[in-house]
């Protein structure tokens, strides 16, 4: 695809993106806190490709979604969009720009009003961006049922008339009204049974190879993101600890986390699963009201050493890699090293197992 | 003998818009000490059946047999369940957090939970074991968080006091109702290695609920595959993966998308599943099956062993030998390419 390519044409660039929540904490009405939902987020989209985006709950990748699709506003750094700057745009001015940047969310029980027929629920954007008369409307959203795999003489039925994968086609054939330039998909087929998820992603990728879309893909399940991504970026607690071209990512893995998350995967395959790696890390992620000092790692990571408590690390091609594959770990694993035999060169107080007790009970 | 015994296990639920038959002539063994993965779709009657088997599922009508250590528990009295779940039968849901009461500490209740079962242990022996407990499913600094409420631990580690709940009384069987379906991957990995290890040191035998095909792969021994409240397959591990023979099987396995190469086309099964309410006659996944024939719209299938091994059964009709199989899957794939 058009991604492999260098010089293809940028359509979405996010520079430093950060979206902080304020809440109030404690039963005592004392403080306040601050979630860091994404917290310094730099990455770029090119048409037509498709950008999967992966990571744990609350690691802030639908946050980032958000914050792309302006559902959002920033708290710091800038979103382009085809060449144009959408971070101070009023709602009025981004109204054109919400044609070409659609969403498809994850619950197909949540996104629909279930008292609203299916043809009005697709025909809403032709509606809301003034676009045909009502009869033009009819025919155009009859159209996009079909092309989504609906029978289009279904236009006046309930969304509770409708199974789950059916369901996620009206949010796609919603989506796909404007003719967007890009669609961010949540977690599109999370909630779908794996025989219906393979529907679903088929469809995707017909739409993407017929209107040329360009998505950015997020999801928790490495297997579905690996299938359907050009490149993919991992998420750990606000921020892109890796990013590579798919193959890339599996094949040459720099971060701990992205391999401790390939490692956690279930292979359906017994041999594989017999035979496989594997790394259980300890404890859970950590807060994102409070994440820890240096690499928001390093409390869980096997190769913390004790500068990885002192330093950020920056995103950057580590050890010879080419410019597309960016790691942000001082202490990045070579090719074929076997991280389960690696040992935490830091004080037994920042490793994960034993902070979770305090840091959770104090909560 | 096996640990429990299921057979030809009915169950049916009356709604306003008829008989939802829900579970329809199940039967699977599980041994001692072993893990039997249960894989379905939604409402392919995977949980309902264990639900029914412990006497969670009121107001359904049921028949079968489901022997446990030598009682039926479909018609054992509410008295004698009573002494057999929880006691013998530990189990443990997807969601621990509706499962643990809001208000108690986490120890108060596993306490409670042992002494429910035996009053001669003592508040102090049974405080003891709980903190026992929750170190042996690896919760740092147990003795401390014994006296926190559930809200105040993640999901993963909720899900460990959950299982140490359900191992407190040293059960010979736990069933597992997709116990890290809402757990994140990596703390799925520690969980999944929390139950294996206690199966390794207790012999405990495991049903393991679940849609996910990778799970099956990592943890189980046998593996029964539903669709429509009835199984269309059963073997070995090895088996469903490599060796199966149900069409529904290889649908759900070609549907993965781990088994294409990144950007293919996936395989996925056409249509969705059926109406429980008005099932056709004949096998429930022929509307969706690839190699249906006039038998199988007219008649169910029996689960029979295919491929002489009496330990893989699949109830289709194609046939169990691979040549007839394969010559009859081309003759369909050329009758329907002629037709199209």
């Amino acid at each position: 695809m058009s991604a492999s390519h260098p010089g293809a044409d940028v359509l979405l660039q996010c520079t430093d993106v950060v979206k902080h929540f304020p809440v109030t904490s404690g039963s005592l009405g004392g403080g306040h806190a601050t979630v860091h939902a994404v917290d310094g987020v730099s990455l770029q989209v090119q048409q037509g490709e498709t950008l999967g985006l992966v990571g744990e709950t609350g690691c802030g990748k639908s946050t980032l979604a958000r914050c792309i699709a302006r559902l959002y506003d920033l708290t710091a750094g800038t979103v382009e969009f085809d060449g144009r700057d959408l971070t101070g745009l009023s709602r009025r001015q981004l109204r054109p720009i919400r044609r070409q940047i659609q969403v498809i969310f994850q619950d197909p029980y949540g996104s629909l009003n279930p008292r609203r027929r299916v043809g009005s629920i697709i025909g809403d954007p032709f509606a809301i961006h003034g676009i045909d008369s009502r009869a033009q409307r009819k025919r155009r959203v009859q159209e996009l049922m079909e092309r989504v795999g609906l029978n289009p003489e279904h236009y006046n039925r309930f969304p509770s008339e409708f199974s789950g994968g059916q369901r996620q086609r009206i949010g796609t054939a919603r989506a796909l009204a404007l003719r967007p330039k890009m669609i961010i998909c949540d977690e599109p087929v999370s909630a779908l049974d794996v025989s219906i998820q393979a529907q679903i992603l088929n469809l995707l990728a017909d739409l993407q190879a017929e209107l040329g879309l360009t998505y950015i893909f997020i999801s928790h399940d490495l297997s579905v993101v690996r299938h359907v991504s050009n490149r993919i970026a991992v998420m750990y607690l606000g921020k892109i600890v890796e990013t590579a071209p798919t193959a890339d990512l599996f094949e040459r893995t720099r971060h701990p986390y992205t391999r401790a998350l390939l490692s956690a995967l279930p292979a359906p395959d017994p041999d594989a699963a017999d035979s496989r790696e594997r790394i259980v890390l300890a404890g859970d992620p950590p807060s994102p009201t409070n994440p820890p000092a240096g690499c928001r790692f390093h409390p869980r990571c096997p190769k913390a050493r004790n500068d990885c408590i002192a330093n950020d690390p920056d995103l950057v091609p580590r050890l010879g890699d080419h410019a597309s594959h960016r790691t942000a770990c001082l202490h990045p694993l070579q090719i074929g090293e076997d991280m389960s035999i690696a040992i935490p060169q830091i004080g037994d107080s920042e490793i994960a197992a034993d902070t979770i007790a305090t840091s959770e009970g104090a909560s | 003998m096996a640990l429990l015994e299921v057979r030809d296990l009915h169950v049916t639920f009356d709604t306003a818009d008829g008989a939802v038959q829900a579970v329809r002539g199940l039967s699977f063994d599980v041994e001692a000490g072993k893990t039997l993965a249960i894989v379905g779709e939604s409402g392919s009657g995977k949980s309902v059946s264990t639900q029914t088997i412990t006497g969670l599922t009121r107001g359904a009508r049921i028949s079968g047999e489901a022997v446990f250590d030598g009682l039926d528990l479909l018609s054992a009295s509410a008295h004698e369940l009573r002494r057999v779940r929880g006691a013998k039968i530990g189990m443990i849901f997807q969601d621990p957090l509706s499962s643990l009461h809001p208000y108690y500490r986490v120890g108060w209740q596993i306490v409670e939970m042992i002494r429910a079962h035996d009053r001669s242990v003592s508040r102090n022996q049974a405080r003891a074991r709980a903190v026992e407990l929750l170190r042996l499913v690896g919760i740092p600094g147990a003795d401390r968080r014994i006296d926190d409420y559930p809200h105040q631990f993640s999901g993963g580690m909720r899900q460990r006091v959950m299982i140490a709940m359900a191992m407190a009384l040293d059960p010979m069987l736990l069933i597992a109702d997709e116990p890290t379906t809402a757990l994140d991957v990596t703390v799925q990995a520690q969980v999944l290695a929390v139950m294996r290890n206690l199966q390794e040191e207790f012999g405990t035998a495991i049903i393991l609920i679940t849609h996910d095909l990778g799970v099956v792969a990592e943890m189980c021994d046998e593996v029964v595959v539903m669709y429509a409240g009835g199984v269309m397959e059963r073997a070995g591990r090895r088996e469903i993966f490599y060796r199966h023979h149900h069409p529904y099987t290889e649908g759900l396995l070609a549907s993965l998308p781990a088994q294409g190469a990144p950007g293919e086309r996936l395989t996925p099964i056409a249509g969705t599943p059926p109406s429980l309410i008005s099932l056709p006659p004949g096998c429930p996944f022929a509307p969706r099956c690839a190699y249906a024939f006039d038998k199988c719209w007219a008649h169910r299938p029996p689960l029979d062993p295919v491929f002489g091994d009496p330990a893989h059964t699949s109830a289709c009709w194609l046939s169990g030998d691979e040549q007839v199989r394969a010559r009859q899957r081309d003759a369909l794939e050329r009758a329907r390419e002629e037709s199209a």
